[in-house]
């Protein structure tokens, strides 16, 4: 029997949950509309037919799309799957070697006393919260005279500046909820420090790793500063950059290009992220809240 | 005692690519920055020492001021809509109902997005065409020019807000989950109101939360380039014109003036470091 309170209580309930999804929903809508609507129909609500060409068109772009295309995207009519894999070429270097060196650090970080760890945990944190739009002057100047301008791995290398303080701190705080005895009795059994690393705790801290990966990748993944000013040659622009070129004075031009570029970039992270979703809240809240 | 002395080797070992990293990415730049912001860069000459007068000219130019202001304007109003809608949202999925487990994972979504992504999104909902104008339209309403001078700031916030809000969600979800059940209990058998419990259980005990997630956002927010880059490019004139935008304009674009970027880096570099601290101490270390 329900009682009044309960009864209110599911009202809230469904209006709170129509409200959040109209709140998500209608703003991500028209994009994704328009990605499948055919080229003359980009501007209306509903399209009378649904098409995958604009899509396809991101790997081997039609004559048309090219020519419709009257801003930037014109006059660099390679197909966006040079942007896209130049995206992918950094975010993952970016990520392996943040999640790599930010692992063995959080490592350290989360097991070994020793002199000056203070001080190591608090550089970590300050480069994690620090803004570095603030250092592209001096970023630029050096990565120029050390001539990783214009190269995808300097690019990679400067975006370290997300994705190894992040990986740091996350992995700590994943390594200190794995208990100390799993490589005690490891190294009673007789391994050696490293082995114990590798055999025993390294498995166990795979969900760790996964989750300082995802996260590294889309910070990479994310980043349009950077790339604006490392980058000069179209052929090593990524895919923020890239995005870009579907606007002429302000204007859409190819509207359905535009949108299936957008949503292509969006749906690799999203659709990682529901999946781990219970990892990436974890990591992020643990990494960056302490509770 | 051979294995102690191994293990302390290791320890360095493990962190001091970090700290080498660190030091190369955050540390040298900030220092060559300091040296380079009182240099002068003459037209088409190479730069040479001048002392504070970056600085003075920076502090004398309106548009300085224009553009703190326009940061906090764009910063804190974004977070406090975010921290309101994140509370909202955590607080009604943390409830039991079908679909729950559903709408949780959905209400990631805007946040998965990257940046460059929500704002192409928006700009299809901004265009004078686009989704905003046409639910007006059909509300009967009059189109807007979302991203004129006077809507702009709006525009951009409410961008960002749509993009940042579930981070929010999510911080505040893990700490309503964290508080204990008996304390519901409790004040239930003593015959607590639902707006009580609230304040009297659920406020505090989420306190540390909000703090932390509330400076987090509010250091990304002040950092935020992408969003307005690619929507207002920090325009009309410069009613979106904020720390982030220019600094790459005085850098790269307008003026394409390193040492008075690297100036102007130094200058609201104090209004960064100031929340840095607060961020810092409350994530308490």
């Amino acid at each position: 029997m329900p009682t009044r309170q309960n009864l209110y209580k599911r009202i809230v309930i469904v209006f709170g949950s129509t409200l959040l999804l109209l709140w998500i929903i209608v703003p991500s809508f028209w994009a994704f509309k328009t990605s499948l609507s055919p080229h003359e129909e980009a501007w209306k609500p509903l399209p009378s037919r649904m098409t995958l060409d604009h899509y396809i068109s991101l790997f081997s772009p039609t004559y048309e799309a090219i020519l419709r295309g009257q801003g930037l995207r014109a006059t660099i009519p390679d197909p966006m799957i040079i942007y896209i894999s130049n995206s992918f070429i950094v975010s993952l270097v970016a990520s392996i070697l943040g999640v790599f060196f930010g692992s063995l650090a959080g490592y350290s970080l989360a097991r070994f006393n020793y002199p000056g760890k203070r001080f190591v945990v608090w550089l970590v944190l300050f480069a994690y919260v620090f803004p570095v739009f603030t250092l592209m002057v001096p970023i630029t100047l050096i990565i120029r005279a050390i001539g990783l301008y214009n190269s995808l791995i300097g690019l990679a290398l400067v975006h370290l500046a997300y994705t190894l303080p992040y990986s740091t701190l996350m992995m700590r705080s994943y390594f200190y909820g794995i208990p100390v005895s799993l490589e005690e009795a490891a190294l009673i059994d007789g391994c050696t420090r490293f082995e114990a690393l590798w055999r025993i705790v390294v498995p166990v801290a795979v969900p760790g790793f996964v989750t300082a990966f995802i996260f590294s990748f889309t910070l990479s993944w994310n980043d349009l500063l950077f790339a604006l000013i490392l980058l000069n040659t179209s052929k090593y622009y990524t895919l923020p950059i890239a995005t870009t070129f579907f606007l002429f004075g302000g204007e859409i031009v190819d509207p359905g290009g535009l949108a299936a570029t957008a949503i292509f970039a969006g749906i690799v992270p999203a659709v990682i992220y529901m999946f781990v979703q219970k990892y990436v809240v974890v990591g992020l809240i643990k990494g960056a809240v302490k509770m | 005692m051979k294995r102690r002395l191994k293990d302390s080797m290791y320890r360095w070992f493990y962190v001091l690519p970090t700290v080498v990293l660190v030091f190369f990415i955050f540390i040298v730049p900030i220092i060559y920055e300091v040296w380079l912001s009182f240099q002068a860069k003459p037209v088409g000459g190479e730069p040479v020492f001048a002392g504070l007068y970056n600085y003075q000219r920076l502090l004398s130019s309106e548009t300085f001021y224009k553009t703190v202001a326009n940061t906090i304007i764009y910063s804190f109003s974004s977070v406090f809509v975010k921290a309101l809608i994140g509370l909202g949202a955590a607080l009604l999925l943390n409830e039991k109902f079908w679909g729950r487990g559903f709408l949780r994972g959905f209400s990631i979504l805007p946040w998965a997005f990257p940046s460059f992504v929500c704002a192409v999104l928006f700009w299809f909902n901004y265009d004078y065409r686009g989704t905003f104008n046409t639910l007006l339209k059909a509300l009967g309403l009059q189109p807007v020019h979302w991203l004129s001078y006077n809507n702009a700031m709006l525009s951009v916030v409410i961008l960002n807000i749509w993009h940042g809000w579930p981070f929010f969600f999510m911080g505040y979800l893990a700490g309503l989950q964290a508080i204990p059940v008996d304390l519901y209990e409790a004040a239930d058998i003593d015959g607590a109101t639902a707006l009580q419990k609230f304040r009297h259980i659920t406020l505090p005990m989420l306190k540390p939360v909000i703090l932390t997630v509330v400076l987090l956002s509010l250091m990304w927010t002040m950092g935020e380039f992408t969003q307005i880059y690619m929507t207002t490019g920090g325009g009309p004139i410069d009613a979106t014109l904020t720390i982030p935008i220019q600094t790459y304009k005085i850098a790269f674009q307008t003026e394409v003036n390193m040492p008075l970027a690297a100036a102007y880096s130094i200058l609201v570099l104090p209004i960064y470091l100031a929340l840095i601290y607060f961020t810092l101490r409350q994530m308490g270390e």
